[in-house]
């Protein structure tokens, strides 16, 4: 569509506003704190920093996966309080506190999911952790989110050691302090309890893994996970998992055994998905020249393609959607990162900056920043499409 | 010239498998026997008889008209042929054309055949034996044979002139002469009659692979080629014929019931269709219509009787050929190629003035079709929405909005007056829903076909594509959908507001009928407000988000390679095209830079660059670049680091591990290395034919060329100097108009005038022609497997001498020279060389020994002779000796006024060593002339 429009000249793509330099090796992956203006990354050498957004300068650093595991990916979100989470090539998750002087010296507590694969873990996003308001989903009428694993009861026969009252504290409190990442059988999605370091389920369920008509197997690793809470699920975690054949599932954890939803937008494996501050959709980019936005549909549990964007050199990395959900951005293998309007699913903007692959791009939660990361060592700071401070008018309007 | 079976001939049926591979195993040997007896053929008797025999197992030969052409014995031995029956003969056809009996035999024909015996047979036994290889065989055999033989590459001009001259010819007579597209044609029809109802991929691969290479034709025919091959009048009898041909085959399957008609045709379609969208792709789009618009009007006036006013579609779709003009367009799957059709059919039919009816009927006739698939859906769609909900209004409701009732009437009249019957058949629907609305007692049924129960899919319709419409328009309910029609009126004007001249506007009217119209209304309303919602969703709108800039270049993701090592490693990787492409790109430009390491790595890089395959990585149409980078980086690295890439190279010339092609490399980027190196520029063998390029009256006179008035050149004698011995001449040049007069003459001497000094020091070859040299001289007369260069590598042979000429004449009148010279006069002695049977390696030889008597310094001849050093004296005498006898004998013209330069070099070397000689007397006096003396011939002594 975008070419329809008018030819006349257009500004050149911005630069970034500021580079993070100080990695000895290739970034993998990268995230802002929910509030404080800090900025953190991993790189492939196990070294999670944390940078001040504000001056630029690395605030703290430590050595967070030993030697040649490396930082796979870190994620921080309002849900998990002043805590961050690291994924090392290691088998491990671990969990690092916020001080005043930066990163706390030692992990507060690892988790051993003793996965070794290409998926990033991700954590379980809700439409209440997005503040901004606007939002057509309004969670106030909802319970709070809660996993009720007490229903499966498949899935207690397979962690028989947890005790159902565990369950109840640790899944009832909120959806923050999980995470989704795929499994030690790679084909296969987790979800973790963090702070007491335990499996809660295993997607599709173990004891259906074993038929010949697993849902699953045949479509290779899991390269991508998202955990979500939409509100029409009254609380239960929801997941979308992309694997190696391209093809993207819709889990309810209500339904362990089978997906909700099987899609196929990409010819080859999908390595990264994204979904939007409504949970109403998403972003999700792969190997093949081709980013997909789709759209989910709750009540039937359907997902359907919304837009599909051509590329012109092949390979996502990484995708995001800003919280207010204006616009997206992909990091490709071609050095590009890509920002497309998220409603329209025009081209807004290649940006070209790194010198290497990208392999992440992230949204501050203001909206306000982006970041993007490369193999090229670096993190780039990006200042796009501001939000304007939301006047009353415009409140009124959306009433 | 090994042949190797084409691999895109498609597997035919299994059925007799065993006795079929028999056969064609069969088939393969009387072609190696036929080979054989070519190879070592030594007169046009031997070769004629040898075809001969492969010729009447295949074809019913005249053996007599053949036998008279030829000698005794062979005129017997052709006579005593067995003759084979009719059915005999069409096994071993079958076998013969698709075992790999045929490209090989093909390979002989066109090559050794053609390039050596072709002339010395007799017209009519041409026709008989050589010609029905091609003319009789299947023309997809042939041409996949004969096309791609058409960018071979021949070194000699004039191999390059027989060779293309006569494939040429041949693609002429089959297929322009012999109607072989028409044929072609036929063939894929047939090929498919029936078959199993399936065109399989590889079959679609191999017909566009047949189409893809017969328009490409005309791109590669020489310039100089026959006018019948130049794009316009080629495409114009491919096309002609493959008109005709497709029309013809309809018909025959129109007639014949019980073939698998669709099948058979889709193929035939395809075949069509690829090759109209080549044709058009090539730019010749306006050659087609104009061969497709007389065809189509015939078509019509065949259709139609002459006292006919008025044309009805029914008139038309009852004529047979109408199906192959109504599919023609839907075979052309390239949608640009359609458009352009589209656009030149419109052009050329309002400049040909033909009337407006009989061109909306052509293009009816052949757009139809194409109509009915795809806006007949959409028609369809927009029908079943607006009868859906007819079904659900009142009468009264009908009558309160009077936009409604006029709305429908103005459509369906115009709908019924469609040309196609399924619109016709919607609107008659839609007319039946409506009256039913009106008067549920008194249904209008405007069509015998028509029923109770009008089906909204019109049968074309999956369940699928109907449900949306279906949604959208119930979920609007009954008074929307009034509002949008009355809407409908004002978008109206919007919706016709393309102006379109003349005869188009027809077509886009049967499209854009009113309820149509109002139906996009309808949808735009939709989309409105879809995004209206979308906005509500959204807090402040997507109005602050502009696009930046969104040109991208891909000059960052290039590779940049840093380090030689890095090149030679993506040079090796032959799955990354693009990478070695760049690798390619980049290496002479990074050689030239020579890098501390060039040293260490140049060998290694040599190696990588012989063996990269160029027409595997690049792209289609650009291997000739590929080539010429690969050429360059080669050269550049002989010349920034000499010894270490020689070294490599020597080695490689003769390994088993390089092809023809690589060796071909080898050599020709030796040659330019040796020429960059001694700064020599000669004239480019491709462009002049001859090897010499000998107009200066002296050896060592500069070329006349020059300003006009200039004078005649004169000799500078210096004596005293170091340079005593190079010649310097000089001429009166007129100075150009404009020119300020502040000299008079201008000086030629060996270097370039300004600094002689620099100049001569500048050739530094004469370090490196040892290298460049000896290796190559050493084992080119082995024989060992993969390499034979005194036979079957003749070519090789002949550039590799070529380039030993040129490195001699690259150090002419240096020591080294001299050195060098007794070497390579003994290597092109050798009976092998010198009296080889192809006329290319005796040029070969003649150039080189040229180039040595162009570089020897008459001083070195002299002293040669003084001292008694036989090398020299009896080669020199045995260049004169050969070349006179050349000269007088050789059959190859070419070769004859090589050998006349040659003796004029001779005696030219002669005059000035006789000089050299008494130079020497005067200065030691009292020496007696050498006995050698009369070794040396004075010139125009015994010439005549």
């Amino acid at each position: 569509m975008a070419s329809i429009e008018q030819p006349r000249r257009r500004r050149p793509p911005p630069d970034p506003i500021a580079v993070l330099r100080g990695h000895r090796a290739a970034v993998n992956d990268t995230c802002f704190h929910p509030s404080l203006p800090l900025l953190f990354s991993g790189a492939a050498d196990g070294e999670l920093r944390a940078w001040d957004t504000a001056s630029h300068r690395t605030v703290s650093s430590v050595w967070a996966h030993a030697g040649s595991a490396g930082v796979y990916s870190v994620a921080a979100g309002a849900g998990l309080g002043n805590k961050i989470i690291s994924q090392g090539r290691d088998g491990t998750c671990k969990c690092w506190g916020i001080e005043e002087d930066g990163l706390s010296r030692k992990p507060l507590f690892t988790v051993k999911t003793s996965t070794y694969h290409f998926c990033k873990m991700s954590l379980v996003k809700s439409p209440s952790t997005d503040a901004r308001s606007g939002s057509s989903c309004s969670t106030s009428d909802v319970e709070p989110p809660r996993v009720s694993i007490e229903q499966n009861t498949e899935s207690r026969g397979a962690n028989p050691t947890e005790a159902p009252q565990e369950h109840d504290q640790c899944t009832t409190s909120n959806g923050h302090n999980m995470l989704a990442i795929a499994g030690q059988e790679s084909s296969q999605v987790e979800l973790w309890d963090i702070t007491n370091a335990r499996k809660i389920i295993t997607l599709p369920q173990a004891c259906s893994a074993d038929t010949t008509d697993h849902p699953t197997k045949r479509k290779g690793l899991c390269m991508a996970v998202q955990a979500f809470i939409p509100c029409e699920s009254v609380g239960y975690v929801n997941i979308l998992s992309s694997y190696e054949d391209g093809s993207t599932l819709w889990w309810d954890v209500r339904k362990p055994g089978l997906p909700l939803s099987s899609v196929k937008y990409h010819s080859e494996s999908a390595l990264s998905i994204a979904i939007d501050g409504f949970c109403n959709g998403g972003i999700s980019g792969g190997a093949d020249d081709k980013v997909v936005m789709f759209t989910l549909d709750h009540p039937k549990g359907t997902i359907t393609l919304r837009k599909e964007i051509e590329l012109e050199r092949s390979g996502i990395a990484g995708t995001a959607i800003r919280p207010d959900n204006k616009i997206a951005a992909t990091a490709g293998w071609d050095h590009r990162i890509r920002v497309y309007n998220y409603n329209k699913g025009n081209a807004l903007a290649v940006l070209k900056y790194h010198s290497d692959s990208c392999n992440a791009v992230t949204f501050s939660s203001d909206s306000k920043l982006m970041a993007s990361c490369s193999a090229d060592t670096t993190v780039a700071l990006w200042e796009l499409y501001p939000p304007k401070p939301q006047s009353k008018v415009e409140i009124t309007q959306t009433d | 010239m090994a042949s190797t079976q084409s691999s895109s001939v498609p597997s035919r049926g299994g059925g007799g498998g065993d006795g079929e591979k028999r056969l064609e195993a069969l088939a393969l040997d009387k072609v190696a026997e036929a080979a054989d007896a070519v190879a070592s053929a030594a007169c046009a008797g031997e070769v004629v008889r040898a075809v001969h025999a492969v010729a009447s197992l295949l074809f019913p030969v005249d053996s007599a008209t053949v036998a008279g052409t030829v000698e005794e014995p062979f005129r017997s031995q052709i006579i005593e042929a067995a003759t084979l029956s009719n059915d005999e003969r069409d096994s071993w056809r079958c076998a013969f054309y698709q075992g790999p009996a045929f490209p090989t035999m093909s390979k002989i024909l066109l090559g050794n055949v053609a390039m050596k015996w072709l002339r010395k047979i007799h017209a009519s036994a041409r026709n008989e034996i050589y010609d029905s290889f091609f003319v009789k065989g299947p023309p997809v055999e042939v041409i996949q044979a004969l096309i791609p033989a058409l960018s071979e590459k021949e070194d000699s001009k004039e191999d390059h002139q027989t060779f293309f001259s006569n494939l040429e010819r041949l693609l002429i007579l089959c297929l322009l002469d012999n109607k072989g597209v028409f044929q072609i044609v036929a063939e894929f029809a047939s090929s498919n009659k029936h078959g199993d109802g399936i065109v399989n991929p590889d079959k679609t691969i191999f017909i566009s692979r047949v189409a893809q290479l017969l328009t490409s034709v005309p791109d590669k025919a020489r310039l100089g080629a026959s006018a019948a091959l130049t794009s316009p009048s080629f495409f114009k009898d491919v096309i002609s014929q493959l008109l005709a041909g497709a029309e013809a085959v309809t018909v025959e399957f129109a007639a014949d019931k019980d073939a698998n008609e669709h099948c058979a045709l889709s193929s035939m379609f395809h075949f069509l269709g690829e090759v109209l969208s080549r044709v058009s792709r090539r730019g010749s789009i306006g050659i087609l219509v104009a061969e497709l618009i007389p065809r189509i009007r015939n078509h019509l006036h065949r259709c139609v009787p002459a006292d006919y006013k008025a044309i009805s579609p029914n008139m038309i779709e009852h004529v047979s050929q109408s199906q192959f003009w109504f599919n023609m367009v839907e075979a052309m799957r390239d949608q640009h190629s359609v458009e352009r059709l589209t656009e030149e059919l419109l052009r050329q039919l309002a400049s040909n003035h033909i009337s407006d009816g009989e061109a909306y009927w052509i293009l009816w006739t052949l757009f139809n079709q194409s109509f009915k698939r795809l806006t007949v859906m959409r028609n369809a769609d927009i029908t079943a929405a607006i009868g859906l909900c007819l079904e659900k209004l009142t009468k009264k409701e009908l009558e309160t909005t009077k936009d409604v009732l006029n709305s429908i009437l103005q459509g369906v009249s115009c709908r019924l007056e469609s040309p196609i019957d399924l619109i016709r058949k919607m609107a008659s629907a839609i007319a039946l829903t409506f009256s039913k609305v009106v008067d549920p007692k008194n249904p209008l049924y405007l069509d015998e076909n028509c029923c109770e129960n009008v089906d909204w899919e019109f049968g074309i319709l999956s369940p699928k594509e109907i449900k949306a419409p279906l949604q959208a328009v119930e979920s609007r309910k009954k008074p929307k959908t009034c509002e949008n029609k009355r809407n409908a009126g004002e978008k109206k004007e919007k919706a016709i507001k393309h102006d379109i001249p003349g005869v188009r506007a027809k077509i886009v009217e049967i499209k854009l009928d009113h309820d149509q119209r109002s139906d996009t209304a309808t949808s735009e309303q939709f989309e409105e407000e879809f995004d209206r919602e979308s906005m509500n969703t959204d807090a402040s709108g997507d109005s602050s988000l502009e696009p930046y800039d969104l040109s991208d270049d891909d000059t960052d993701l290039q590779k940049k390679f840093s380090h030689l090592s890095d090149l030679a490693a993506a040079l090796r990787k032959p799955d990354d095209s693009d990478g070695v492409d760049n690798a390619l790109s980049s290496a002479e430009k990074f050689v030239r830079a020579s890098p501390d390491e060039l040293r260490h790595n140049s060998g290694d890089l040599v190696r990588a660059l012989v063996h990269v395959r160029c027409s595997d990585v690049a792209m289609e149409g650009e291997e000739d670049s590929a080539e010429e980078k690969r050429q360059k980086a080669l050269i550049a690295l002989l010349v920034t680091c000499p010894f270490e890439s020689l070294d490599v190279l020597t080695k490689l010339l003769y390994s088993s591990s390089v092809d023809v092609s690589q060796r071909i490399l080898i050599i020709d980027a030796m040659t330019e290395a040796a020429q960059e190196l001694a700064e020599a520029k000669i004239v480019k063998t491709e462009h002049h034919g001859n090897l010499i390029t000998d107009t200066s009256p002296s050896w060592l006179v500069p070329s006349n060329r020059g300003p006009p008035g200039a004078g005649p050149w004169r000799e500078v004698s210096e004596p005293g100097t170091l340079l005593s011995w190079s010649h310097r001449y000089e001429r009166e040049v007129p100075s150009r108009s404009g020119q300020v007069k502040s000299g008079k003459s201008r000086k030629w001497g060996l270097g370039k005038a300004k600094d002689l000094q620099v100049g001569w020091s500048r050739n530094r070859f004469p370090l490196y022609a040892a290298a460049f040299m000896l290796p190559v001289m050493q084992g080119y007369d082995k024989r060992s497997h993969g390499v034979d260069l005194l036979n079957r590598d003749f070519v090789v042979l002949g550039k590799l001498i070529y380039m030993l000429g040129v490195c001699m004449k690259s150090m002419a009148m240096h020591p080294e020279a001299s050195a060098l010279a007794p070497a390579l006069l003994d290597m092109i002695r050798s009976r092998d060389v010198s009296l080889h049977a192809e006329a290319y390696v005796r040029r070969s030889v003649l150039f080189a020994a040229s180039c040595i008597l162009v570089s020897l310094h008459p001083s070195y001849v002299a002293s040669s002779l003084i001292e008694g050093n036989k090398d020299i004296s009896t080669g020199l005498e045995w260049i004169r000796t050969w070349a006179l006898q050349v000269a007088e004998s050789d059959p190859d013209t070419e070769c004859m006024s090589m050998a006349m330069t040659c003796l004029r070099l001779h005696s030219e070397m002669a005059l000035q060593t006789s000089r050299a000689l008494e130079s020497a007397d005067h200065s030691k006096a009292g020496r007696a002339l050498p006995s050698k003396l009369d070794s040396i011939i004075i010139p125009f002594g015994n010439m005549m």
